[in-house]
């Protein structure tokens, strides 16, 4: 494991490398932070509730969620999909590492920039900005493991996707499919509890809400029974392990297919 | 037993036969219409440790295919191939720590991030202890000034920086056997030749085994004893250098562009050629390319400047290069017999 601590601290560098773009992340981010507040606070204008959920909650929601989304959001399967096409790949082929697990730390250390460049910016301007409330509770304590475990889910739906350029010469199309199914089930784009009853049941049983939906429930509604957080975090981890072993098995596949012609 | 065993080694390629235009493509998505490929046809070697051997041959030949079976990217199709006892590819992870590898057309160096970051992480990466990657790094310093790269961001190096990067780094972790995949290409002469020294003073440190695969016979001429010669999947030669050496050392390419060349110029120059030098000239002619006549000259019977002096004062010439004999002529004059 000591081999790919440095491989994630690269990746993290490299975000620190390009300043501009860190700069501009921070305050893209902000932008779509003032326009959320305002958007959602006309919304609330006639009535307190909307579905159960309070102006604050919904604000922590959507905001926290934009700001969950861009940290959970990998690339992996575009970055493979080039690596792959290019021919790239041969050259972590030709080193002692396991490739799954290289392009976890990986994409590991971009989640730790995006850490530090959005989520962490965006909280305290909520905290200190918009003045917003975040209830506490049991849940603010598992609300890190959630996010950790989300991640997992996110990178392996990633990278599962990503394996298919092993396969066809581009997954342009199939990702751009998995990234409209990942933002709608997953609670990112409007938060699960508008949904219709029925089509929540569904969701629930999908990977999909474990990445966005858990970890930012655990922040709205944070005082909720022990028992209630576990179940939701045993579902995650279940999640987290059976599409990292099926993401294994269908590399063990793909791999056999490898076909680089030339340099 | 030798380094690395090579025995009736095969890999066939599967590829689908596509058809032409807009609704062959559509056909394509259904189609089970595949052809095989041989890329390699059945090769054996046997490679000693701390040799340096040239792989080479024509583009397409198998070379970099032999390569990724050998480096364990690949799984062959058939045969055996052992580097250092173990197939390569059942236990690829185990394999790679004792493998170094370049290839020519990418980079296994950190785009993004200063040079010395790459080689910190292949540290930890190929678990090199402290003290050998001091003395490591100690050494391609000296052997070719790295350290005044280390602040660079790899992407604002030049090529030829850039290779010597590479090469250096596949040495880090002390490997038994380092292949180069074309380590000179596109470099010109005073990189290529640093970039040679850096081989051989590399190989003489620890002894290691070095596969080169190239286009430039120079590199070949400049490091290698043994050479094998490789084209469409089948080995044509595996030997000694000095035979081949004196094959293409003492060949040159004529290259003549002739005012109003037709086929009786052609006609004219080679029974002019016959007359002044006799039957057993040792000279090839050939039409390449549009406007262009190639004429190969074997120096160890006919001097060049002979042939050079006969044809400005019998033809209209209006340009002239001179060329070193090319890979794809020494394949052909391999098949020609000429090793035989």
């Amino acid at each position: 494991m000591r081999a790919y601590i440095p491989v994630a601290r690269a990746t993290y560098m490299i975000g620190l490398v390009y300043r501009f773009g860190f700069l501009f992340n921070i305050l893209g981010n902000l932008v779509y932070l003032g326009v959320a507040y305002y958007l959602w606070k006309s919304i609330y204008r006639y009535s307190d509730t909307i579905r159960g959920l309070t102006f604050n909650e919904t604000f922590i929601y959507v905001a926290l969620g934009s700001a969950i989304f861009i940290l959970l959001k990998t690339y992996a399967d575009w970055i493979m999909h080039f690596e792959i096409r290019e021919g790239a790949i041969a050259t972590y082929l030709t080193k002692p590492i396991d490739y799954q697990i290289y392009a976890l730390f990986a994409n590991f250390g971009a989640m730790l920039m995006n850490l530090t460049a959005i989520t962490v910016p965006t909280a305290l301007v909520m905290l200190f900005v918009f003045k917003v409330h975040f209830p506490s509770g049991l849940g603010l304590v598992l609300f890190p493991i959630s996010l950790l475990l989300a991640f997992l889910i996110s990178f392996s739906i990633d990278y599962f996707v990503g394996l298919f350029a092993f396969y066809s010469e581009s997954v342009w199309g199939l990702s751009i499919t998995k990234e409209i199914i990942v933002t709608v089930f997953s609670g990112a784009l409007i938060p699960l509890p508008f949904f219709p009853d029925a089509m929540q049941r569904v969701l629930l049983w999908l990977p999909f809400q474990a990445i966005y939906h858990t970890p930012l429930m655990m922040i709205t509604r944070p005082n909720q029974g022990l028992d209630i957080f576990l179940s939701m975090i045993l579902v995650q981890l279940i999640w987290a392990i059976l599409l990292f072993l099926l993401a294994r098995l269908f590399y063990n596949q793909a791999i056999k297919v490898l076909r680089i012609a030339g340099g | 037993m030798s380094l690395i065993h090579i025995q009736n080694l095969t890999k066939h390629f599967k590829i689908l036969n596509r058809r032409e235009g807009l609704s062959g493509a559509f056909r394509d998505l259904f189609s089970g219409n595949y052809r095989t490929v041989e890329a390699v046809a059945g090769i054996s070697f046997d490679i000693e440790a701390g040799e340096i051997v040239g792989y080479i041959g024509p583009n397409g030949a198998g070379k970099s295919t032999t390569i990724k079976m050998m480096t364990g990217i690949l799984k062959p199709t058939g045969g055996v191939i052992q580097v250092n006892s173990l197939a390569p590819y059942d236990n690829r992870i185990r394999q790679a720590q004792i493998m170094g590898v370049v290839f020519g057309q990418r980079t296994q160096l950190w785009w993004d991030l200063p040079v010395i970051e790459s080689f910190k992480i292949l540290k930890e990466i190929y678990k090199v202890d402290q003290k050998m990657f001091d003395r490591h790094m100690d050494m391609f310093n000296e052997l070719v000034g790295l350290k005044t790269l280390y602040s660079q961001q790899v992407r604002t190096l030049s090529l030829g920086q850039r290779m010597l990067c590479d090469i250096t780094a596949s040495f880090l972790h002390n490997p038994q056997v380092v292949f180069l995949d074309e380590p000179t290409i596109g470099l010109d002469i005073s990189v290529k030749a640093k970039i040679r020294s850096l081989i051989k003073g590399l190989n003489r440190e620890h002894n290691t085994t070095i596969i080169l695969t190239t286009h430039d016979l120079g590199d070949v001429e400049a490091l290698c004893q043994r050479i094998i010669i490789i084209d469409k999947g089948k080995i044509l030669y595996d030997g000694d250098i000095k035979r081949v050496n004196a094959l293409f050392g003492a060949y040159r390419t004529l290259k003549l562009q002739i005012d109003n060349f037709t086929e009786s110029t052609l006609q004219q120059l080679k029974r002019s050629l016959t007359d002044c030098f006799g039957m057993k000239h040792g000279i090839t002619i050939a039409e390449t390319e549009e406007f262009w006549t190639d004429v190969t000259i074997d120096q160890a019977r006919t001097p060049l400047s002979d042939v050079l002096s006969l044809v400005m004062n019998n033809f209209p010439v209006i340009d002239v290069r001179i060329l070193e004999i090319s890979m794809e002529n020494v394949v052909q004059k391999v098949y020609d017999g000429a090793l035989g």
